[in-house]
């Protein structure tokens, strides 16, 4: 093997070295509360009651503001595979919590991003999914279990 | 990615260098190639940091994928301590409105139902007794919720029912004022749907909701024939249980149901049961350690009478409840079992009437097929259900959306009854919501 193929395989490792760790923490799901929010962490269940509807308040009263991503987006696609429901069956479970009187109405859809983020800027109780790598500052990122994302052993991704 | 893509050109120049510092005459143009493949690379770089500004200047608040990325730190991020002023778009504030006004949701269905033979049957929601095969539409419901403070709520659904010759009757199902302290304490104050057993208060009166294209008879609305008392006057609580990873609720109701059901004959008559006021308690659990059960049970008690008999005869009646439902991974799985146990209060005879239902479906896509085995056993000896009798079989069908708002139901039914011919159905319809 000659300096130019030991060469051209230490540049290939360094490279692959200096990309692993960007995409594995830019896969996970930041979970984001407005920053005046007081909650630093939740539990893996608490979240999955939070995102479908069971739990409509945060310690101390405040009402849960959900903020999920329209239909075919990936964050959306996240959050039915962590609530193990299919689109139709999402909208349907949203459908009877309104009608029971459980919830005031389905989560607001955000076609954006940008209004993700803003929504949870301006909504006290807001809580959303986003993915590390479209986080911006003005929001709060909370703990699942203790961990935040990037940390080994986060689920939500 | 343009943090990856700065880190990709330093390699490759890097590469280049070391290239070049064994290089042989040969591999002068190879050296060449790479430094104008460095150099594109660097313009289209530049290039796409042009877009970004532009498209950050155009969309500040919805920037696109390439500039998100290019600003976060591949280190997990820490919690920010600071809020910025809320600056809503017009989109997000009108978003942000609707959750204020009064909610509305409509639900309607269009049916056909067809018997083989013509013997008189429950003849509700404007299904013609003794009819071979007819079409009617069912309810047609409008449910609305306003939020009048952060805990104070009102919500109701009015229901439209056909009923003999094409009439409607308006029927306001719930009317609800409700309060919710906290996660502990909820209040309900008004008419509202009992919490005997989950279908009552899960599926309410929306065809839409159902996977089925019918109630089970338990759980059908006592006005329309079904053994219980599914709805009443007065106050309900509900909440939370502090109890860690069992997720366990409690339920309190004390109301009046003044419950009148029509007899399952076809024949016209009614049975007014004069209800007292009842007290009902129950609990269901939702395990977090198991996403999609849940369980619970309930315990009513009231007395009533037998208007077909005589109004001074009363009956103690009790009913037990418990079920395990689940649904998750596009499996629904309805459980539940019934003990009605009615005391004659004059001579102390008892009749215990056991019922279940038991429910099972799953989606494949658009389609979610069912099966559902139902069993009433109400005594013979028992005056106000003696109309029931034993009744028992299968409903198979499937359920077909359109849409998020369209579905179509098809279902075969055969039901076993005591002294009667065993009675086959085809039950067709369509449910939509608006």
């Amino acid at each position: 093997m000659n300096g130019r193929s030991i060469s051209f395989l230490l540049v290939t490792f360094l490279a692959s070295l200096a990309f692993i760790p960007t995409a594995a923490a830019q896969k996970d799901l930041a979970v984001v509360v407005n920053p005046g929010n007081p909650i630093a962490n939740v539990s893996l269940g608490e979240l999955r009651k939070l995102f479908n509807g069971e739990k409509r308040s945060w310690p101390g009263g405040m009402g849960v503001k959900l903020i999920v991503r329209s239909p075919g987006n990936r964050e959306r696609t996240a959050l039915l595979q962590f609530l193990n429901l299919s689109e139709t069956d999402y909208k349907q479970h949203w459908t009877a919590l309104v009608v029971r009187g459980e919830a005031d109405t389905e989560p607001f859809a955000a076609p954006s991003i940008g209004m993700v983020l803003e929504a949870v800027r301006a909504l006290p109780g807001a809580i959303s999914l986003v993915y590390v790598g479209d986080l911006k500052p003005g929001v709060k990122v909370i703990k699942i279990d203790g961990l935040l994302p990037g940390a080994p052993g986060y689920l939500l991704r | 990615m343009l943090r990856v893509s700065n880190t990709a050109v330093a390699f490759l120049a890097l590469a280049a260098s070391l290239w070049a510092q064994d290089s042989a005459p040969v591999d002068q143009r190879t050296v060449a190639l790479l430094v104008e493949q460095v150099k594109a690379l660097q313009q289209e770089t530049s290039d796409l940091r042009e877009k970004v500004k532009k498209l950050e200047a155009d969309r500040p608040t919805a920037p696109s994928a390439v500039a998100a990325s290019a600003t976060v730190a591949p280190q997990p991020p820490q919690p920010t301590a600071e809020a910025t002023p809320a600056e809503s778009s017009p989109e997000l504030a009108a978003a942000m409105h609707d959750l204020h006004g009064i909610q509305w949701r409509g639900f309607g269905e269009l049916d056909y139902q067809a018997l083989d033979q013509r013997q008189p049957e429950l003849g509700t929601y404007g299904f013609v007794p003794g009819s071979a095969a007819n079409f009617y539409t069912g309810d047609f419901d409008l449910f609305l919720h306003s939020r009048l403070t952060e805990r104070t709520s009102v919500l109701a659904d009015i229901s439209f029912e056909e009923g003999d010759a094409q009439s409607y009757k308006l029927d306001l199902r719930q009317a609800l004022l409700k309060y919710e302290m906290n996660e502990h304490l909820k209040i309900s104050f008004g008419r509202y749907q009992t919490d005997i057993g989950y279908y009552n208060s899960a599926f309410r009166s929306a065809a839409w909701l159902q996977t089925t294209a019918d109630r089970p008879l338990i759980m059908e609305y006592a006005s329309n024939g079904g053994l219980l008392p599914t709805q009443a006057v007065g106050v309900s609580l509900t909440g939370a249980i502090p109890s860690g990873r069992l997720g366990l609720n409690y339920i309190a109701e004390y109301g009046t149901s003044d419950t009148i059901r029509p007899d399952l004959n076809g024949a016209g008559t009614f049975n007014d049961e004069n209800d007292g006021n009842h007290v009902l308690v129950g609990w269901f659990a939702r395990p977090d350690w198991a996403p999609g059960l849940q369980l619970g049970g309930s315990f009513f008690h009231d007395k009533i009478s037998d208007s077909e008999v005589s109004l001074a005869d009363r009956f103690g009646q009790t009913i037990l409840n418990s079920y395990v439902v689940y649904i998750a991974h596009g499996i629904e799985s309805l459980n539940e079992v019934f003990l009605i146990r009615e005391t004659q209060l004059a001579t102390g005879t008892v009749s215990n009437m056991p019922a279940f239902y038991s429910q099972i479906s799953r989606r494949w896509g658009r389609v979610r097929p069912f099966v559902r085995y139902q069993y009433i056993n109400a005594s013979r000896r028992n005056t106000i259900f003696n109309d029931v009798g034993l009744r028992a079989g299968p409903s198979f069908g499937a359920r077909y959306d359109f849409n998020d708002y369209v579905a179509f139901k098809a279902q075969l039914d055969h039901t076993q009854r005591q002294a009667l011919p065993d009675l086959n159905g085809l039950h067709l319809q369509v449910a939509f919501t608006f």
